[in-house]
């Protein structure tokens, strides 16, 4: 069981990086191609770039159009991330003290992290106004869902030995496997984790990109046809 | 269908960025018109950019970088080209998105794509280059009739002039009585302006653009400005947003530099009139009115406010608005040249900004767009309720 683990970890990781690598390369020879026609490209200034941060970090536009979704997908969001902060204590020896930082608030973000996964299904399911619900978005939201509860009963009710996951992760990043923990519910989060990546949307990265464009271009409408 | 061409070719890095940036949330269904009235998700902004994540799998997937491209399923393509056709570009979904996606400017491209392949355009639309090639207009009509019959005997043309104006194809074969209130309204304004004779005024090239058949872009754009810097215009005028948009967007792009004019909207010319107490609206209107945003008018170029203003300066007006006005103002149908394909659902929608207008006891629906001008008509004929609609020009050139 741990070698598949172990081999599928690596499987997955190349599948990510070969992933990543196929969109760059569209991406790349896309802006080495004669362009297409676009229209003006609207300005950066202190002002676009301020307002898109807004954006990326707090989802602004997403709470301009859908309060009630946007207090579940933020709180998602922030605990998802405070939570992959706090594992980063697996992955580096020794630990840097700035991952230390994360334990408290990543712990308390172990607990918000299924609850707002749960709080979107029932505003996506129950909402009146919704009309469209993406199948591989209700995939993604439930294997969260059971992922994320699972690391919390590995906090709470069921302790599994942090030493043995340490080293069986820091094993598979230094090519020099480990035992695989003795916890059942260990190896169901840590082969979830493998089914997750892959499924992880391509949005996380694009996305940013795009909320900055969409800023310039929201700033630079009015200068479109009108004198500055 | 086995095609080697990447289904990228078409976007630029900006689009593709866009379509991985979709989270497939669905918040842009509650604004697509379409959707209004047809309830089928299928043809929703979130299932074309899956569908079209699909196909560039297949063409650039790792699969086909190892193996060739792989088959797209025909069945899945033609369903996409319906739904990217049946779409009427109007971006709603785009300025409702929480990631930000140009959708106004995307499906065009995604349009675009599916013409190359042979896929589109759908209906009618296909006929769209041959009868611009034959007569310089979509509607394939005569241009000895572009002007004649709505044009304002006593209105004068200049041969040359700082301003000129762009009657536009849709205004004139197919809503003359706005392109008359242009005339007469910038005839009573004073100020010299001049036109392209009939045979020269030929399509601004957004029915082309729009419709993804990009090939006579060029040719029209460059007969066109070439036309109006001979007769030393600096500022062409002209009231079709459609026309507006794709003069200011991508005239420039395709002419290959700036132009030598700027363009403007007739509500920025009469606003701008208005302000500097160089036109005047002197009678009295005592009507509630309601005025719809083109989408090519509002988030195509951001002229919002100017229309608002002239109807302002007329006295005794109450002006009402929509819910969804200004950058969220729902379509009415007409865009994206799929009025005439897909004709139910433009009545449909038609028939919402119609039922909203008399909902909201407006005396008169006011429109500044041909295209919504000749659609929302057609949409009231055999409507249970009925509204005066009028455009914004023809409104003032009855009060001066």
């Amino acid at each position: 069981m741990g070698t598949i683990l172990i081999v599928a970890a690596y499987g997955v990781y190349a599948a990510f990086w070969i992933r990543f690598l196929l969109h760059a390369l569209l991406w790349w020879k896309a802006v080495t191609r004669p362009a297409t026609i676009v229209g003006p490209v609207p300005r950066s200034s202190v002002k676009s770039c301020a307002f898109s941060a807004r954006d990326v970090v707090l989802f602004w536009r997403l709470l301009k159009v859908n309060p009630a979704l946007w207090f579940g997908e933020w709180a998602f969001h922030v605990s998802f991330l405070f939570v992959i902060l706090r594992h980063l204590r697996y992955v580096f020896l020794p630990v840097p003290e700035w991952v230390w930082w994360f334990q408290i608030p990543g712990l308390i973000a172990g607990y918000i992290l299924p609850l707002s996964l749960l709080y979107i299904l029932i505003v996506r399911r129950f909402s009146v106004r919704e009309k469209y619900s993406s199948p591989a978005n209700m995939v993604l939201l439930g294997l969260l869902f059971v992922i994320s509860s699972l690391g919390l009963l590995m906090v709470t009710l069921y302790r599994t030995d942090v030493v043995a996951v340490k080293l069986f992760t820091i094993g598979i990043l230094s090519f020099t496997p480990a035992a695989v923990p003795d916890s059942i519910l260990f190896l169901m989060h840590f082969s979830l984790v493998l089914v997750l990546v892959p499924l992880l949307p391509t949005h996380i990265l694009a996305a940013p990109l795009v909320m900055l464009e969409a800023r310039k271009r929201d700033l630079g409408l009015p200068l479109v046809i009108h004198e500055e | 269908m086995k095609n080697k061409r990447s289904f990228t070719e078409e976007l630029s890095p900006r689009q593709i960025l866009e379509i991985d940036a979709c989270t497939q949330c669905g918040e842009c269904l509650k604004h697509c018109p379409v959707q209004d009235v047809t309830g089928n998700p299928t043809v929703s902004p979130p299932e074309k950019i899956r569908m079209f994540r699909e196909f560039i799998r297949a063409s650039d997937g790792l699969k086909a970088r190892l193996f060739g491209p792989g088959e797209v399923n025909r069945k899945l393509l033609e369903d996409f080209t319906r739904a990217v056709f049946e779409c009427t570009t109007c971006g709603a979904c785009g300025q409702n998105c929480p990631t930000g996606i140009f959708t106004q400017r995307l499906w065009p491209m995604l349009r675009k794509e599916m013409v190359k392949r042979g896929l589109g355009p759908i209906g009618i639309q296909a006929n769209l280059q041959k009868a611009i090639t034959n007569s310089g207009n979509p509607y394939d009509m005569p241009a000895a009739d572009r002007y004649r019959p709505w044009f304002p005997e006593k209105v004068r043309v200049a041969d040359r002039a700082d301003v000129a104006y762009y009657a536009g194809c849709t205004g004139a074969y197919e809503a003359q009585p706005m392109v008359r209130g242009d005339a007469l309204v910038l005839g009573a304004m004073g100020e010299p302006f001049t036109m392209l004779p009939p045979d020269e005024e030929v399509c601004c090239g957004f029915p082309l653009f729009i419709t993804g058949q990009h090939d006579l872009l060029e040719d029209l754009v460059k007969r066109l400005v070439e036309g109006y810097t001979v007769r030393g215009v600096e500022t062409l005028v002209c009231s079709c947003p459609c026309c507006v948009n794709i003069m200011t967007r991508d005239w420039p792009v395709i002419y290959g530099r700036e132009l030598p004019f700027k363009i403007r909207h007739i509500t920025q010319f009469v606003a701008t009139a208005v302000q500097q107490g160089k036109f005047r609206i002197s009678k009295e209107l005592h009507e509630r009115v309601i005025y719809h945003d083109p989408c090519y008018l509002s988030r195509g170029v951001g002229v919002i406010e100017e229309p608002r203003e002239v109807l302002r300066s007329i006295p005794g007006l109450t002006l009402l608005e929509f819910e969804r006005h200004g950058l969220n103002s729902r379509c009415c149908g007409s865009g994206g040249a799929a009025r005439k394909v897909f004709h139910e659902n433009a009545i449909k929608m038609g028939r919402l900004t119609i039922d909203e207008a008399v909902k909201k006891k407006a005396d008169r629906l006011i429109l500044s767009c041909p295209a919504c001008y000749a659609k929302v008509n057609e949409a009231m004929q055999g409507h249970d309720k009925q509204i005066r609609i009028t455009d914004i020009m023809e409104l003032i050139s009855s009060l001066i």
